[in-house]
């Protein structure tokens, strides 16, 4: 567990320092929407940038306006501190009005900091529907980055590289599934924040490494003792990737026993056809993929898929979760708290900051108030 | 939500003051203006708007008309839909569709009543929508989820791509009512083959979610018929916008709101192009006699908003750009990128405009496409701000062609796009010579920030910077 959190406790962390050493590129992407398997055929390591460490935001808050999201914030924050200078590229998508709007904010902030805007600056458009018409945008697009790699790192991306990259990262879902069935367990072996760490290791680790990880740490919790007593609770919402707003959960007696985000399980839920042609294949999974609410006006899929979730993880109480300013998770909480209780699961709606949790207590509060309706409060010890 | 409010349907009585407003001048002027005594607190509307003389009696007539469509749709038989300020109205006149404007309805609502639309945008939290969520769409659907309005068949969006909160706004009251929802989505670019493509794509998707929801098939005669009436609208508005770069300008203040309001109500529709006739016929003579739009016959400067205006109680705005004397010169709502207006001419821009083809109906089809995907917002925010043909290219052109002496930028809060960018377009407009203001209130909830104090701000703004 330890080589997990060590992992994602660090930007640049020391696998990534590893392979810059042996002359390895890095290229970050900020959205679960980009087929990270390209960049691995490639060869570049693919980085999910997040905004994780950031102390303060006075660099995001001088590009940004006042009311925007506070994760690509301190995203900017930590790139304008040079925290991302180890990436050789960036892709920025329009995940959400606040995230998109992080292409511009970085580029000009590089015009006042040196050095900070990586080499590689690309802008992936990624449509808001699954259609025959928005998946032919979307193929051209992802064409659009191939050739751009290819450009820029003298690479050559081909449809044998790509089957490759596309079989190595299916053998990840396939463990983070069975990692899902531990998690789920009567007793899981492992606490959420674990839970979290394993998941978000992925985003920062040479994928090779990071699957023999696995399959190592799933040999061991195989038969580990198994935690039990405590309410189960489903994170849903806006991205989170900080250990901290689980441990402030778990530290009031409940345990993440499953979640609904996009730095989580959204990550791994479906695979790539392995038998079809690989950019058709990586295009198809990726924009068909429907969790987020930016893919407008299928909530009753997501409601279900929730639904799917919190009975096969024997869930007592969902935790509904956005990001000041994240209206499309913090709206569609509002419909699945409405839809959720009416069918008797009980539901909280906690709208936070991203970043430093100056506001721990407002929030513990609330969870122990949360978990005391759940009615089986286990005061941690 | 008071409970008093759910007493009448809020657009009935909407569409009684507007009704009542319009029928003003039918009488003599001195019954018009004993008239005006029985109503204090909508007399504030009513003069600045009838003071433009027929063009302003005409664009209360034609607000009027838009509310009776939507309070009589159900009993004459039509489909409504809801629909965004930025979505051309015209396909839904094609296809006997009342079009329901959410934003342009919470204007008619913030200009008329002291309270705007507080009790819907509250209502809207206790509905679970957010309340960091653009105020001007969830001013009118606070409304329709509490279910004070008419009955709503359809949500029809075409803000995905562009602005989340617009977008989500649609799709939550979709989810939330269950009514059919259908999204035209926008690409990054504006212009070049792909971008052609899946804006047509989209389009006769949308056609086909209309026939679908409706039983009719589109007609072609019809559509014809209505961008006909478009094309007319367009040659009416580009004579405008000329007759703008006059200098001082003879356009009066408050004719840039009813150029864009009565597009977005009635595009494609008589009574838009009457409102624009008329309103061409002032503007024209006074750019005969050399006459400032203005009503004190002076200009001192001229403003330019680079997005939209505030619609605070009484047209506050307008009132005080009389009283300051300043010229305004449009904002994004109010330019429309026919291949036709002045800024396309000037600066070559063809490839960014829409042109009407009425030959067949695919060309009718493409047209509308077109326009759509230029419609104000959707033209030029859609991508980096700094990319060809987007917002900061769009407002330094507009600015230097109409000679503008200030940018000034208002929103709402929950613009998290424009938000997102808008330091860095001011920074670029202070760089090319342009003062540049951002005003941080809320253009349809004075919640935020009262009027008072924003038109103070922004006139210490113009002191600070000695531009007036």
């Amino acid at each position: 567990m330890n080589r997990f959190v060590e992992a994602v406790s660090t930007l640049e962390n020391r696998y990534i320092k590893d392979w810059k050493s042996r002359g390895g590129r890095v290229v970050g992407y900020t959205c679960s929407y980009v087929p990270d398997e390209i960049l691995h055929a490639a060869g570049l390591f693919p980085f999910r940038v997040r905004g994780f460490s950031a102390a303060d935001t006075t660099i995001g808050d001088t590009y940004f306006g006042p009311f925007i999201c506070s994760l690509p914030k301190c995203m900017l924050q930590l790139a304008g501190e040079g925290n991302f200078n180890f990436l050789d590229g960036i892709i920025i998508t329009p995940g959400c009005d606040s995230m998109r709007r992080l292409d511009e904010c970085w580029r000009k902030a590089g015009e006042d900091i040196e050095g900070i805007v990586p080499g590689f600056f690309f802008h992936f458009g990624v449509p808001h529907k699954f259609t025959d018409y928005t998946l032919k945008w979307f193929t051209e697009e992802t064409k659009r980055l191939i050739n751009a790699l290819n450009s820029h790192f003298g690479a050559d991306i081909n449809n044998e590289q790509l089957s490759e990259s596309i079989r190595l990262y299916n053998r990840t879902r396939v463990l983070l599934a069975r990692f899902d069935s531990l998690r789920t367990r009567k007793d899981p072996p492992f606490t959420g924040i674990e839970a979290l760490a394993v998941v978000l290791a992925g985003t920062a680790l040479p994928k090779e490494i990071y699957n023999a990880m696995l399959e190592e740490y799933l040999a061991e919790m195989n038969d580990a003792p198994g935690i039990a007593g405590r309410s189960r609770i489903m994170l849903v919402g806006s991205a989170n990737d900080d250990l901290e707003l689980v441990r402030i959960i778990e530290g009031s007696g409940g345990l993440v026993a499953a979640d609904n985000l996009c730095f989580g399980s959204r990550l791994y839920s479906d695979s790539v056809d392995e038998n079809s042609e690989p950019v058709e294949a990586l295009v198809t999974r990726y924009l068909s993929h429907n969790e987020c609410p930016r893919m407008y006006g299928d909530y009753k899929n997501r409601l279900l898929s929730l639904k799917e979730k919190i009975e096969s993880a024997a869930i007592d109480g969902v935790i509904l979760q956005n990001i000041r300013f994240c209206d499309l998770h913090g709206s569609e909480n509002g419909l699945f708290e409405r839809d959720l209780e009416k069918e008797g699961i009980p539901c909280m709606r906690l709208e936070r900051e991203y970043g430093p949790l100056v506001e721990t207590g407002r929030m513990k509060m609330r969870i122990d108030a949360f978990l005391e309706r759940l009615g089986r409060r286990v005061v941690a010890p | 939500m008071r409970k008093e409010l759910k007493e009448y349907n809020f657009d009935w009585m909407l569409w009684n003051a507007f009704a009542s407003a319009a029928r003003l001048k039918s009488g003599t002027e001195k019954e018009y203006q004993n008239t005006l005594k029985y109503i204090p607190y909508f007399k504030g509307v009513v003069e600045p708007i009838m003071e433009c003389g027929e063009p302003g009696r005409k664009f209360l007539e034609m607000s009027a008309k838009y509310l009776e469509n939507i309070v009589h749709a159900k009993e004459r038989g039509f489909k409504t839909a809801v629909t965004t300020f930025c979505f051309s109205p015209a396909i839904f006149y094609a296809m006997d569709i009342i079009p329901v404007g959410l934003e342009v309805i919470s204007v008619m609502m913030t200009f008329t009543y002291k309270r705007g639309t507080a009790d819907f945008l509250d209502f809207c939290n206790e509905a679970g929508f957010t309340e960091t969520s653009c105020s001007s769409q969830r001013g009118t659907i606070g409304a329709y989820l509490a279910g004070v309005g008419a009955e709503i068949d359809l949500i029809v969006t075409d803000s995905p791509g562009v602005c989340d909160t617009n977008a989500n706004a649609f799709a939550f009251a979709s989810a939330y009512l269950d009514k059919p929802f259908f999204q035209l989505d926008m690409p990054p670019d504006l212009t070049g083959e792909r971008s052609d493509e899946y804006h047509r794509e989209d389009y006769k998707a949308l056609i086909k979610f209309l026939e679908e929801h409706t039983g009719k098939k589109l007609e072609p005669e019809k559509l014809k018929a209505c961008l006909d009436e478009l094309q007319k609208q367009d040659n009416i508005i580009a004579e405008l916008e000329e007759m703008a770069r006059i200098i001082p300008s003879p356009i009066p203040v408050v004719y840039n709101l009813f150029v864009y309001a009565s597009r977005f109500l009635f595009a494609g529709m008589p009574e838009c192009t009457l409102v624009l006739e008329s309103m061409l016929k002032n503007a024209s003579e006074n750019a005969a006699l050399k006459r400032p739009g203005l009503k004190s016959g002076r200009e001192k400067i001229r403003a330019f908003f680079c997005y939209i205006d505030h619609y605070a109680q009484n047209l506050q705005l307008w009132q005080m750009l009389e009283r300051e004397e300043i010229s305004y010169c449009g904002n994004i709502l109010s330019r429309l990128w026919a291949e036709n207006v002045p800024h396309v001419k000037e600066y070559g821009k063809e490839e960014a405009a829409y042109s009407v083809d009425t030959a067949s109906i695919d060309s009718m089809i493409n047209t509308l496409a077109g326009i759509n995907s230029r419609m104000p917002m959707i033209k030029s925010i859609r991508g980096p701000y700094d990319a060809p043909n987007m917002w900061l290219e769009d407002t330094l052109a507009l600015a230097k062609m109409y000679s503008t002496d200030v940018i000034v930028y208002n929103g709402t809060p929950g613009c998290r796009n424009t938000w997102g960018m808008v330091k860095l377009l001011a920074r670029d407009t202070e760089a090319a010579g342009y003062p540049t203001y951002i005003m941080y209130s809320d253009a349809f909830d004075e919640r935020v920030q009262s009027w008072e104090a924003t038109e103070e701000r922004f006139l210490e703004f113009l002191k600070v910077r000695r531009i007036i």
